[in-house]
């Protein structure tokens, strides 16, 4: 069975193989895709009315803010730290300014205030408490995070069918086999010929994450892309594409962001060090592997 | 290849463990899932199904089969509109912009036509449902892959990892089921 969804700016589809088509698995299929519909509520920086922004509008304070917030948000400022802010989730605002603030149901945009010098330092948890306090006026982004943790809570939800997909615009979690009784396989896009893939991998029971320049590009400023280095305020052009495999998805998302950000030399290191999985393809779309991807 | 840094792994883990622990995720989830079963059961409890029994694991098999559970799908369709109108009906002094229910769009992507299902209440979209959607690639797509791989008999490969793309090729086809809601 197969079905898919417009979530978070892009098609979520999910596919599960079952012999008899049983409402019980569409059932399941419905509330794995709750689990993004509630990430996005909860995470989404382009609804005024999501968790993220109200959490965001109160300065100074400590916010109470449900596990769905919490722990992408927890996760996100664990990877700022190994990445000393590289990677850095209080991003939000300049990502606003670079024109990636429109919402993507309505084509409302977004205009939040912000300090200019906010960083994933004046975001402190409280675990005990489950609240997190801003220190400056921010605005989170959580685009490198939330999608995956989604697909995760999603895999979740799935877990008792033997074989199924699901596709998130690109970032995946596979279990089991396909309808052949093989470990499912998955292209990587080609950067720059849109029919095309550029590499095929087999895979089974991990995610798949791509980050790239070629989608989310800023019209206005050549060169400037959705992935933004939050100290120089410039997109990273040594990757057009970098993809890591991993247990959890949002270990994929996250890492292949962080590592498209760090570009050539630390990029590569931080999958190596990590143990992962990761293809990295140079604007040249040159490959370059590790971990035996 | 270097052993895995465990530390992510058992965030990973512990972040989907503190979603279920908070009740959050689940029950709601749960509650969500009974509200909008219910008339639809209750319209096929002439079946034989028990009225709760389609969130329960075994509905399939109370339902008897596959002809049994396509009138269900059906029947849980049209009551599940209706219900909406009721509402709707009950408050008729509210000036609306779309009408409740779910309306259909077509628009075309560059890999083919694309339709969609799109279900409003009170002037909020809450699901885009994806109906005919086909991201195709076929085995001589692949640009420099070893020989080995594009031997294999598995034509196609219809699942692909990249960057995140955008639904803008769908924007047509939301607006074309948006203009069919809206209200007169």
């Amino acid at each position: 069975m197969r079905k898919a969804r417009l979530y978070m700016d892009t098609v979520v589809d999910i596919q599960v193989v079952d012999k008899n088509h049983s409402d019980e698995a569409e059932a399941k299929i419905d509330r794995a895709f709750e689990a993004f519909r509630k990430v996005e509520q909860a995470c989404s920086r382009f609804d005024p009315d999501s968790e993220l922004m109200k959490a965001c509008r109160s300065i100074q304070k400590p916010v109470q803010i449900s596990a769905l917030l919490f722990e992408p948000l927890k996760f996100a400022l664990e990877i700022a730290k190994l990445t000393d802010g590289e990677f850095d989730p209080a991003i939000g605002k300049t990502m606003e300014k670079q024109g990636f603030n429109r919402r993507y149901l309505t084509g409302d945009k977004m205009e939040s205030p912000s300090a200019a010098s906010a960083t994933f330092r004046d975001i402190l948890l409280d675990e005990q408490a489950g609240t997190v306090y801003f220190k400056k006026p921010l605005v989170m982004d959580l685009g490198a995070v939330a999608k995956g943790f989604a697909i995760d809570l999603a895999a979740n939800e799935l877990k008792d069918f033997d074989g199924f997909v699901i596709n998130a615009g690109g970032d995946l979690f596979v279990r089991g086999f396909d309808r052949d009784g093989r470990p499912w396989k998955i292209g990587i896009q080609h950067p720059e010929k849109k029919d095309q893939i550029i590499d095929v991998i087999e895979l089974s029971n991990q995610a798949i994450c791509t980050s790239g320049s070629y989608e989310r590009r800023n019209i206005h400023v050549p060169g400037m892309h959705h992935i933004i280095n939050p100290k120089t305020g410039i997109s990273p052009n040594d990757w057009v594409s970098s993809s890591v495999i991993a247990p959890f998805a949002m270990m994929a998302d996250a890492f292949s962001t962080a590592a498209f950000l760090l570009g050539k030399e630390k990029g590569k290191k931080l999958i190596e060090n990590l143990g992962l999985q990761g293809l990295f393809i140079t604007s040249g779309l040159q490959k370059i592997k590790v971990g035996g991807f | 290849m270097a052993k895995m840094d465990k530390k992510w792994v058992v965030l990973c883990s512990t972040a989907i463990a503190a979603v279920y622990a908070s009740g959050y995720f689940s029950t709601e989830a749960q509650a969500n899932k009974i509200a909008l079963q219910q008339p639809a059961s209750m319209a096929v409890a002439s079946t034989g199904g028990n009225p709760t029994s389609t969130v329960l694991p075994n509905a399939s098999q109370t339902n008897g089969g596959k002809h049994p559970s396509h009138v269900n799908q059906a029947h849980g369709t049209q009551t599940k509109t209706k219900s909406s109108t009721t509402v709707k009906a009950k408050k008729p002094q509210v000036k609306r912009i779309y009408k409740d229910g779910t309306f259909n769009g077509m628009g075309q992507n560059r890999r083919g036509s694309i339709a969609v299902a799109v279900t409003l209440k009170n002037d909020k979209i809450t699901n885009v449902q994806i109906s005919n959607f086909a991201m195709h690639y076929s085995e001589s797509d692949v640009v420099g892959l070893p020989g080995e791989v594009v031997q294999k008999q598995n034509a196609q490969v219809t699942n692909v990892s990249g960057a995140t793309y955008s639904t803008q090729a769908f924007a047509d086809a939301v607006q074309t089921a948006l203009n069919q809601a809206k209200n007169a």
